[in-house]
């Protein structure tokens, strides 16, 4: 099993595809970090010269939101911004990680040179995860470097050093909230031999369910005890006490508590890949997967 | 581990596949041994490609067994495909690697590291130039002899190819055929899958045919051509009569062509039949011995049956 992760690893960094992600969310990062400070500052400017009338409370909101790009509150925007596009990312990356395989035929070779259904599964969970955590420390170390170049250039006082532990915390539960999202999309993939029903299958769940539980919980807060078996609400309540943007939730009082989601987060990742490993160990291998 | 020359290497035992109603290999018993190569002969949808997907543990037996150097695949799957290189039929390798990666990816694989001579064995199928080129770049019959390279990975006991020779021009053909004879001087057992009766005429010590999934005749080539039969070609005016005459003399089997008769006769009594024909006051132009090939053979055994009849009315 060791040698099926080696050789995926072996290829894995082999792959254009996971170097343009990171790539990506380094400029993510540092984009978002330079377009708030331009936006909000232009509101600033603008209220200040009389362009546009002045907000209730004048424009202490505005450098209040400014005050956000600094490294002091990389935790709450910094992993926020990685947070919400990594999750998409790591998605998509998930179901095409494990769908290329069939619709390559690849999976069939690795079978046929002595690879087993089990060690092709842990080799790709097992690289997913190690991605994904490579993701995070680079997307959050991107938004760390993208807080201080931004907020020097606008001039915010970067006295207020970064909280590494705390960033970490923070980037760590953001990062495992995507595991069960990742698990989908893989098991997914794997039902259907297709790296688009994975990715689409695993994007609709993260969108859609996210949506209804909402929905349902703001029409009657009686439905958090259904909804919070789901996936999205369980995340939430791991981001929640990260202090990540989930704190701006009106259902926030509702949410599961953190144990009980991450616990609950883990069963759902267990539960994708268990029905993966059964699909795939009861399934006749014939051309491609 | 010492090394049996004539061990075997691969054992079915009553293999069956069932796919719903379909029976696609039905109580297949084969063996191949170190140092001889084995052609795997039948016609489309006949089971070859299921039969290797089952030895390979690709695809799970209904029933019976397949063995590799002794072990069950279904029960030691590991240990048993540790003894083997495959070459499906269709060669599929991660396309945006090179060769040499790829390679190398299926090395690492097989519990090789960086010790494993992958450029030796990119020079050994001609490859050494385009090592470092992309897989999805490779030309058919390249990608070819990319999976055969991979096959001798890891110094497996028993070589499977499915169709090796798909895609190469007729030098790349004859390569192919040097190297199955090559692999089976290095004492390991090759089964070949192929399409190209003549390339297996070649290169097999023996064959076995299968149709609708049953073994229909196994031997060597030899065995298995005698057995669809000589003949001779009798090029003769009366056709009947010689025809009458020939039954008399014993013959049992008698075609017509159109410049005379096809006789199946075992080839030293074309001298008795010359006779026959002669004492009879018959002269034929040309009595010419002819032995059956093996794809002869194989368009016999494996020809369609005939409709049956519609029922009376």
């Amino acid at each position: 099993m060791l040698r099926q992760l080696r050789s995926e690893l072996y290829r894995l960094v082999r792959r254009w595809m996971p170097w343009i992600m990171l790539g990506l969310i380094v400029v993510i990062a540092f984009v978002f970090y330079f377009l708030i400070w331009v936006s909000v500052n232009a509101q600033i400017q603008a209220v200040k010269s009389g362009t546009i009338p002045a907000p209730p409370g004048g424009i202490a909101p505005l450098e209040q939101t400014l005050r956000q790009i600094a490294p002091d509150r990389v935790a709450q925007l910094g992993v926020g911004i990685v947070g919400g596009l990594g999750s998409v990312m790591l998605i998509v990356f998930a179901a095409s990680h494990v769908g290329t395989e069939f619709g390559w035929g690849t999976f069939r070779t690795l079978l046929a040179h002595g690879a087993s259904r089990s060690g092709f599964l842990v080799s790709k969970a097992v690289s997913l995860v190690l991605y994904a955590i490579v993701f995070m420390i680079v997307g959050t170390i991107a938004a760390i470097a993208a807080s201080y170049a931004v907020s020097a250039a606008a001039g915010i006082s970067v006295g207020g050093s970064v909280d590494l532990p705390g960033v970490a915390r923070v980037a760590a539960k953001t990062g495992y909230t995507f595991l069960p999202y990742m698990a989908l999309a893989l098991a997914i993939a794997v039902w259907s031999k297709s790296a688009g029903a994975g990715i689409a299958s695993g994007l609709v769940v993260y969108f859609a369910e996210g949506l209804v539980a909402g929905i349902l919980v703001s029409l009657n807060k009686d439905y958090a005890q259904i909804v919070n078996w789901g996936l999205s609400r369980n995340a939430s309540a791991l981001t929640r006490t990260s202090g990540g943007p989930a704190t701006q939730d009106p259902t926030a009082s509702t949410l599961p508590d953190p144990t009980q989601a991450a616990i609950v987060l883990a069963v759902y990742c267990v539960i994708f890949l268990a029905l993966a490993y059964w699909r795939l160990r009861t399934r006749d291998v014939t051309v491609g997967g | 581990m010492t090394v049996q020359p004539h061990e075997v290497v691969l054992r079915t035992t009553g293999l069956v596949k069932r796919f719903g109603s379909i029976t696609a290999v039905d109580g297949l018993d084969l063996e191949v041994r170190r140092g001889e190569v084995v052609g795997l002969l039948g016609p489309n949808g006949a089971g070859k490609s299921t039969t290797i997907g089952m030895v390979l543990g690709l695809i799970t037996p209904t029933a019976g067994s397949a063995e590799v150097l002794g072990r069950d695949v279904r029960v030691r799957r590991e240990d048993a495909l540790a003894g083997v290189g495959a070459m499906l039929e269709v060669t599929a390798f991660y396309p945006y690697l090179s060769g040499r990666d790829n390679l190398a990816a299926v090395a690492i694989l097989r519990g090789g590291g960086a010790l494993t001579p992958v450029d030796a064995l990119l020079t050994r199928l001609g490859l050494a130039q385009r090592g470092g080129s992309k897989f999805r770049t490779y030309s058919l019959g390249m990608r070819q002899r990319l999976g055969i390279a991979s096959t001798l990975l890891g110094d497996p006991a028993l070589v499977i190819l499915d169709e090796p020779a798909n895609g190469l021009d007729p030098a790349g053909q004859r390569e192919i055929r040097e190297l199955i004879r090559e692999l089976a001087g290095e004492n390991r057992g090759v089964l070949l899958a192929s399409h190209l009766l003549y390339e297996v005429e070649q290169v097999c010590d023996r064959v076995l045919v299968i149709k609708k999934g049953k073994l229909i005749a196994s031997g060597t080539v030899a065995e298995v051509t005698r057995g669809g039969g000589s003949f001779f070609e009798i090029v003769v005016g009366d056709k009947r009569r010689a025809a009458e005459i020939l039954r008399g003399a014993g013959v049992k089997e008698i075609r017509e062509t159109p410049t005379g008769l096809d006789v199946v006769a075992d080839p030293e009594r074309g001298a008795d039949l010359n006779r026959a024909l002669a004492s009879a006051g018959l002269y034929a132009s040309a009595i010419i011995p002819r032995a059956s090939s093996l794809e002869d053979v194989f368009l016999e055994l494996t020809e369609p049956e005939a409709p049956s009849a519609p029922p009376a009315s």
